[in-house]
């Protein structure tokens, strides 16, 4: 076979391979947070905002602090790097990404799980008639 | 009411006659040459309904007809004339209308140009196929759809109309069926509510819609077995979609750095990726039909990448509006029905289908040209540079589809990171910025090695010497040192190949001027966002905190914009002072807060200031409750507090209506003394209200102590178990600091972001150059010399 094919096909079999080893290193995989705190790794845990246990924003750390339900029914308290997400208030679920330590989890990013349109639609109709 | 109807009358309309003029055309390409007219009459047909239903759906937006569902979904009667005009494509009937209407209006012009070139029959017959499909998009996402239809539950009723119902309208006089509708609608997004997204929008669909030109050129090619010829007439399309979609991108980018507040204008999100993935495939394309012309080769590939390109809008499409990313993404995604969604789906399949097997069954007929060049060639850098764009495409699929991908691998949706993107975008960057300097260096067929050399030296040298000065002067990684490398070799390889060519031939250069832009572009990436430097700040009012090299005081803020405020942050450098104004307000729309960055451009870099938070101010005192019952004692600070006795009421004037007082009588003792001292508190009631007025302690040792009647709580059964709510304020405490309103922002700077804005507008002129010089080319060779 030419030497070119074949230098072709090496370099296109490591970038491929590269490729899937990224993919699947930063897939971050979802979690609870007894997993969490087990493996330390980083995941994503999705839950739902704890309303009556205190929140709020430090300013000097920049960081806001929440309580979040896991699918499991455990509370922990969660430090995400960075202000409130918005529409925190309206989300029905949020998703913390970061990873467990010693007292809380520490997310890097919160996404927020708005209730579908259509669902909140029947409502916002009544209100504008 | 009827005008919606007509809408959706004029959009079924704008099918059949879209559907009807893609199967004249097919009969026409068939030596039916007689069929021709009436399909060009189908063709304006459809485009003239489908204008008539843009303009009815913009007409009952600009007149506020809540009674469709589509505008009530999204406007509302505060908005401003530009934003009310961007409700149209705010939702996805509306753009899906507006992506219909410029496939439409590019068809027109299409058609006059195949006609010159004799290609008329099958570039129409494929592409009002397209047309029809996005027409039929409409006919199930109907955007005049009426909001009684949408919630029959909610708004339908029968029986007589009951006084004071606001506004209805009868359905069916004879059974007294009736609806109501709002007189209101929900708004727009905040985040669309902006000048950008005036022009963004449109700028991608046109892009997207030109996508569809090479696709139907190729297909067109694949029927009549022209292999070679249908490049010319495709390229002026590939170069103006890849020209509008690429400033679509960027001005996206912008509208991101400024209003999301992301802190850069990229942020791999699956809209994004979805725009940049048709835009990478396009540009490939360009380059392969390249070589192409010189030698002939690559004839599967250019048909190929022609389809891919097209299909990968539909992808994306189908990425963006199915709902199949779901909550993994920054942007919500509305599920649109399984309607759309399989619609979409079969869409993609039909293309592909389409494309992809006459591909295959002509393949086997066409020539094989045996691919002769050297690797010291032109020809194999434009391959090798084809190649690494296409591998990127190939990347940033993969991951925006990742919560497809893991859904079916792992049955949880879940999104790569951004640094999958970076990751595997680097290396190939790399490898691109390289070959635009070398392609434009390298002669075809073959180079000499020296000579090759000998003209790479000025670039080499000079972003050797830029590389260096990098490296001495930042820590950085390798892969970022030789991305910056790469650039610069091709910005001044392109600049020394661009002066060549003017002297020579300047109608040529389009191609050099693209590549300084892209270069531009590269090293407006390397400076903004990897040597960006932020800092979380806390702004107390009034008081300056130096930080990235500015004084930064924070001022208070004003009202900007109907209800919204600008949080005023004084910036000062070397005795020159600027203002950034980023806002923060509650929004009804999203019942949430809303911050967006503000930003100051100076030549050399951005000053950008998102705001994080507003703190009230806090006075450094602390305040105690109490609550007592008679002759009961309570301790606040170095106070102990016993409730005596309520004081007299006048019950004549509370009952009156005159003003009146409420009041508690305290012994307080300090501990330190050992005479207590006798405190009356108040609340004075009037009509206004009740009111406390607060009691000042001052103890021995000089500290001042505040008393506040809160409440009183009387117990009519057992008076002597009636309390009195009590509000100590304590006297300063050194450990609890006095701050006044403070203002959380993130500052950063972007050193020469402004690299990023120029290379673009380079990169549109030298697109703008190569479609002139093109569109002349195919006029000058024209269909029937080579085919």
């Amino acid at each position: 076979m030419n030497i070119k094919v074949i230098v072709a096909i090496v370099v296109l079999a490591a970038g491929l391979m590269l490729g899937v080893m990224n993919f699947m290193e930063s897939n971050v995989e979802y979690a609870d947070f007894n997993t969490a705190e087990q493996s330390g790794r980083k995941v994503q845990v999705k839950g739902v905002w704890m309303k009556d246990l205190e929140s709020g924003f430090n300013a000097e750390k920049a960081q806001f602090t929440f309580y979040m339900k896991d699918d499991n029914q455990r509370i922990m308290k969660v430090v995400l790097e960075g202000a409130k997400p918005n529409n925190f208030e309206l989300a029905e679920s949020v998703v913390a990404k970061g990873r467990h330590e010693s007292d809380h989890f520490h997310a890097t990013e919160v996404l927020t799980k708005c209730p579908s349109k259509y669902e909140g639609d029947a409502e916002a109709v009544k209100n504008t008639l | 009411m009827t005008a919606g109807i007509l809408g959706a009358l004029f959009v079924k309309g704008a099918f059949l006659a879209a559907l009807g003029s893609a199967f004249f055309y097919y009969r026409g390409s068939r030596n039916h040459h007689a069929i021709v007219p009436l399909a060009r009459m189908s063709f304006h047909a459809a485009v003239i309904g489908l204008m008539s239903a843009a303009a009815i759906l913009l007409y009952l937006i600009l007149t506020n007809q809540f009674q469709y569902a589509y505008v009530w979904n999204y406007s509302s009667t505060d908005l401003p004339l530009p934003l009310l005009i961007s409700t149209f494509y705010a939702g996805q009937e509306g753009s899906f209308t507006l992506w219909a209407l410029y496939t439409a209006l590019i068809g027109v012009f299409l058609m006059q140009y195949s006609m010159k070139r004799e290609y008329e029959p099958e570039v129409m017959s494929v592409y009002s196929l397209i047309l029809s499909f996005l027409l039929l998009m409409l006919i199930v996402k109907n955007p005049f759809e009426f909001i009684w239809d949408r919630f029959p539950d909610d708004l339908i009723r029968t029986g007589p109309i009951p006084a004071g119902v606001g506004l209805y309208v009868l359905l069916d006089d004879a059974r007294s069926v009736w609806a109501q509708y709002p007189a209101e609608g929900k708004g727009l997004n905040p985040l669309l509510q902006n000048y950008w997204m005036v022009i963004h929008p449109q700028i991608l669909f046109v892009g997207f819609s030109a996508m569809a030109v090479p696709y139907a050129n190729a297909v067109a090619g694949l029927m009549r077995r022209d292999y070679t010829s249908w490049i010319r007439v495709a390229t002026p399309w590939l170069v103006f979609g890849a020209m509008i979609l690429g400033l679509g991108i960027i001005l996206g980018g912008y509208w991101a750095y400024e209003t999301l507040g992301w802190g850069g204008f990229w942020g791999w999100d699956p809209v994004e990726n979805s725009s940049l993935v048709p835009w990478l495939l396009c540009v490939a394309t360009i380059h392969t039909t390249l070589v192409q012309r010189k030698n002939g080769a690559y004839l599967r590939t250019n048909f190929a990448l022609s389809i891919l390109t097209f299909l990968a809008v539909l992808y994306s499409t189908f990425l963006t509006r199915s709902g199949v990313l779901g909550e993994t993404s920054v942007h919500s995604f509305v599920d649109p029905g399984m309607w759309v969604y399989w619609l979409l789906l079969g869409c993609i399949v039909l293309f592909t289908a389409i494309g992809f097997g006459y591909l295959w069954v002509r393949s086997r007929e066409m020539p094989l040209q045996p691919v002769q060049h050297s690797i010291f060639s032109r020809e194999f850098a434009l391959f090798l540079g084809a190649f690494a764009l296409f591998f990127m495409a190939i990347f940033v699929t993969i991951g925006t589809s990742s919560p497809i991908i893991t859904t079916i691998a792992k049955g949880k949706a879940s999104a790569v990171e951004m640094s999958y993107y970076v990751k595997t975008n680097l290396p190939l960057g790399v490898i691109v910025a390289f070959l635009s300097g070398l392609g434009q260096l390298l002669w075809w067929k073959h180079s000499s090695g020296g000579s090759v050399l000998r003209s790479m030296m000025p670039s080499l040298g000079v972003a050797a010497a830029g590389t260096a000065l990098l490296a001495v002067f930042a820590t950085e990684e390798p892969a970022i040192l030789l991305l910056a490398f790469c650039a610069v070799f091709s910005l001044v390889a392109n600049a020394q190949v661009g002066y060549g060519i003017y002297a020579g031939n300047p109608k040529f250069i389009g191609g050099s001027v693209a590549h300084i832009g892209i270069a531009l572009l590269f090293l407006g990436f390397i400076s903004s966002e990897r040597y960006d430097e932020q800092k979380t700040l806390t702004l107390e009012k009034g008081i300056p905190v130096q930080a990235l090299g500015y004084e930064m005081t924070y001022k208070g803020y004003v009202p900007v914009d109907r209800d919204r405020y600008g949080f005023l942050v004084e910036m000062k450098k070397n005795g020159k002072i600027h203002t950034v104004a980023p806002t923060m307000y509650y929004s009804d729309f999203t019942k949430g807060l809303m911050r967006h960055p503000d930003l100051k451009n100076l030549l050399t870099r951005d000053v950008y200031v998102a705001p994080l938070s507003l703190e009230e101010p806090t006075s450094g005192r602390r305040e105690q409750a109490l609550e007592l019952m008679k002759g009961e004692e309570g301790t606040a600070g170095d106070l102990k507090i016993r409730f005596r006795d309520f004081g007299d009421v006048d019950r004549t004037a509370m009952i009156e209506g005159r003003e009146f007082s409420i009041s508690a009588k305290l012994r307080v003792l300090e501990s330190k003394s050992v005479k207590p001292k006798d405190v009356t508190v108040t609340i004075l009631g009037s009509q206004s209200g009740m009111k406390p007025v607060p009691a000042t302690l001052t103890t021995t040792d000089g500290k001042s102590y505040e008393l506040i009647l809160d409440r009183i709580m009387p117990d009519r059964e057992d008076p002597s178990r009636s309390k009195v709510a009590l509000k100590v304020v304590l006297p300063e405490d050194p450990s609890v600091p006095a701050r006044g309103e403070t203002l959380v922002v993130e500052a950063s700077i972007k050193p020469m972001i402004n690299l990023v804005w120029m290379g673009t507008v380079t990169l549109v002129v030298g697109f703008l150059l190569t479609i002139v010089r093109r569109i002349q080319e195919a006029r000058q060779i024209g269909p029937s010399t080579e085919s």
